[in-house]
């Protein structure tokens, strides 16, 4: 039992320890990025510890160390639940940022600031651990504005370059749209049940829905639902490690594992899982269109995050919580895969993002199109790859659950666009002839690429079958249904891939002509972006203007009390006044009157 | 999947049962000699094996025993195929169960809709095989 308890504090306090020690003077690390790249390493050993004795024992613990404040009734103090959620994701998380540590030390070793990145990039983990182990709400929000700060230091980490601030704030201000539901949440928490405790909040039967929306709203804002979304894809301005811890592991989890750490509570409420399951439906549907016709490789793959992120919503939806953290896990892996191959080919290529300049790259580069190749098919639920056990199960459960018709189809049609974009990526960046310059010097003999991206490989085939086994069943899945539920995910991915195939095929021999309006829609993200960033600052721009100008000075200091007292005076003074201004008929009067009056006088 | 909704929004929706109002009929309608169905686990045990509340069901022994097999067996997780199967299968028959109650229902809703208009054509006074005299030439 110490041991648990020793072994979870010893891997945070290891992570923390080369940030505090930056403070000091006399900390000269020869080379930082390997000294954190090995900190991290031995941080996910040591997180093994806890979770293979909660696997063999089912041991859970909630440690509560350092007491913060009380506010008359309220008790604050750093409390970290040890369970289920927390033991399976830390080791993930953990094994995933090793690899990208090591990727990172590839991809960004001719930065000058490598140190600072490297800083930040583990600052960005403790954050998100700080998240994941919370037991009370303020734990949480700590963990969820740091885990958003560290994603603007990042993004905007090449400041000089305006489409990255741009990024960052839209990151920014998007999130803090989110926050605003959590902080509803905690603040009707507070006032309700007197506490930020997970335990008790849910041992009371609340059964109201503005705590409930207040935690939709933050999901919607940290997970890039729709709605919300336009964040995610300008948030590949930032370098290639950034995307693959930040936006596709770990960061944009953080709403669903906040709606998965609620499900006692969403459980009984059927209206909430109904919002989450159309939201979630809405969003897959809508960002795997926008997907199918973008051109930067990054941005597809943000895209597919995104999609697999509606997927989760779907998941949790339909009272399957269990299953949408098996699928954050799974999806962990062969995401940061992708993103890394990603890295490795825009690196080769000179820092060519745009597929329609790749090409030809299976002989080139072999080892990243297989990488490439196999995180695609563990993608899109191949059968016995690791995405296979979480997206399969999803799919099932939902065609077998009483449940909404709608949201399902629309899944359905986004599982067979996950197979279509997929197969996209791979026919124009790595089939067919080179479309780059003939002069890259591209090249794979780097270890620190190679042994990273083997690692999430092996985790990308093997991932899901040993987390799945290891699993307790937490619910009772439904096995029984006919042929055609149970093989109606693979029947769409197997279609999608098929009119993919077709169609890049098909464009050897285009012709060119006007874009057609679905290819507007899709490639103008929906026409989303375009108008909300254009609609809201202009309406508020607009409607300051024209308050500053015409109603305060123009109407109020103007026109409304001197002008209009002067025109009221004006009026009244010639209506009512006898005055006709004839001075030669006054004279005229005058001395007809002195006439006639002049002989009486005398 | 679907024939019990496309039944019941484009076939005859009152001879269908309510998923959510089920049973409509006394369980022993026909079955003379039905006992109930008795769990079992006891709470005692499923207590003590901190199952959730969605696992308590009638397949929970099953469960216990597959839970206890993992815990005994680790770290060989491929061990408890068999604890695994009988659970599975356990849970296949109540879904199997639950299907032929529901097809039941189905099936006496009909033979109700059939008696009740049986009832009504004989109290206008219509034997069985003529037609009603507004009808008849």
């Amino acid at each position: 039992m110490k041991m648990f308890a020793s072994f979870t504090m010893l891997t945070i306090m290891i992570l923390i320890y080369p940030i505090v020690m930056t403070l000091s003077s006399n900390y000269n690390i020869f080379n930082f990025p390997k000294h954190v790249k090995t900190t991290i390493k031995s941080a996910f050993l040591f997180s093994l510890i806890p979770t293979f004795m909660f696997i063999d024992k089912g041991y859970e613990a909630i440690i509560t160390t350092w007491h913060w404040t009380i506010f008359q009734t309220l008790d604050i103090s750093i409390s970290l639940k040890m369970d289920f959620f927390s033991m399976m994701f830390v080791p993930v998380a953990l094994f995933v940022t090793w690899s990208i540590m090591e990727f990172s030390m590839w991809y960004m070793h001719s930065d000058p600031n490598v140190d600072r990145f490297f800083k930040y990039l583990l600052l960005f983990l403790i954050t998100m651990i700080i998240l994941v182990t919370a037991n009370n709400l303020f734990q949480l929000f700590i963990g969820w504005e740091g885990v958003g700060i560290m994603s603007f230091l990042l993004i905007g980490w090449w400041y000089g370059r305006p489409d990255a601030n741009t990024a960052a704030l839209q990151a920014i201000l998007y999130n803090r749209i989110g926050d605003i539901g959590f902080v509803l949440s905690m603040a009707w928490f507070l006032t309700n049940s007197n506490s930020w405790e997970l335990q008790q909040l849910f041992i009371t039967d609340h059964n109201n829905l503005i705590p409930l929306l207040g935690l939709t709203l933050a999901a919607t804002g940290k997970s890039a639902q729709f709605g919300l979304h336009p964040w995610l894809p300008s948030a590949m301005e930032g370098p290639t490690p950034v995307s693959t811890l930040l936006h596709s592991s770990t960061m944009v989890v953080a709403g669903i594992f906040l709606l998965i750490r609620f499900y006692p509570m969403l459980e009984n409420n059927q209206t909430i899982l109904t919002t989450i399951m159309c939201l979630g439906a809405i969003t897959t549907l809508f960002t795997a269109i926008c997907a199918l016709t973008q051109n930067d490789i990054k941005k597809i793959i943000a895209f597919s995050t995104s999609s697999q992120l509606g997927l989760m919503m779907v998941t949790i939806g339909i009272n399957q919580p269990h299953l949408a953290f098996l699928h954050i896990c799974t999806h962990a892996f062969f995401k940061a895969m992708l993103f890394m191959c990603s890295g490795s080919i825009i690196h080769n290529l000179n820092d060519e993002q745009d597929i329609r300049k790749m090409g030809g790259l299976f002989k080139t580069l072999p080892f990243t199109s297989s990488a490439l190749t196999i995180g695609s098919l563990a993608l899109t639920g191949t059968p016995f790859l690791t995405g296979f056990y979480s997206k399969d199960l999803i799919i099932e459960s939902a065609n077998t659950s009483y449940t909404n018709a709608w949201a399902l189809l629309i899944t359905l049609i986004a599982t067979s666009l996950t197979a279509t974009y997929s197969t996209r990526i791979i026919f124009f960046a790595l089939m067919g002839q080179p479309r780059f310059s003939p002069l890259s010097p591209i090249n794979e003999n780097n270890p620190l690429l190679n042994n990273a991206i083997k690692r999430l490989l092996i985790g990308s085939i093997f991932a899901g079958f040993i987390i799945t086994n290891n699993m307790d069943p937490m619910n009772i899945q439904q096995m029984t249904m006919p042929w055609y539920l149970k093989l109606a995910a693979l029947m769409v991915t197997v279609s999608g891939f098929m009119i993919a195939m077709e169609l890049n095929n098909l464009t050897y021999f285009l012709k060119i002509k006007s874009t057609s309006q679905q290819m507007k829609f899709s490639n103008l993200l929906g026409y989303f972006p375009s108008t909300i960033h254009r609609l809201i600052p202009n309406t508020n721009l607009m409607t300051s203007h024209k308050s500053a100008s015409k109603l305060m000075d123009l109407i109020w200091l103007e026109k409304s009390t001197p002008k209009l007292l002067a025109l009221l005076q004006l009026m009244m003074s010639t209506l009512t006044s006898n005055q006709s201004g004839l001075i030669k008929v006054y004279f005229m009067t005058f001395l007809l009157s002195m006439l006639i009056s002049l002989p009486f006088l005398i | 999947m679907g024939a019990h909704l496309v039944r019941r929004y484009l076939g005859d929706a009152s001879v269908e049962p309510d998923p959510l109002r089920m049973p409509t009929f006394p369980p022993e309608y026909g079955f003379p000699e039905r006992k109930e169905r008795a769990m079992v686990a006891t709470p005692q045990e499923m207590n003590d094996a901190q199952l959730p509340l969605r696992q308590r069901d009638y397949c929970a022994h099953y469960l216990i025993r597959l839970l206890k097999c993992r815990r005994d067996s680790f770290p060989n997780f491929l061990a408890c195929k068999q604890e695994r199967h009988d659970w599975d299968y356990c849970e296949h028959l109540d879904y199997v169960m639950r299907m032929k109650e529901f097809e039941r229902e189905r099936r006496l809703l009909q033979r109700k809709k059939r008696r009740e208009e049986r009832a009504a054509r004989a109290a206008r006074g219509q034997g069985p095989g003529e037609v009603a005299p507004e009808v008849a030439l």
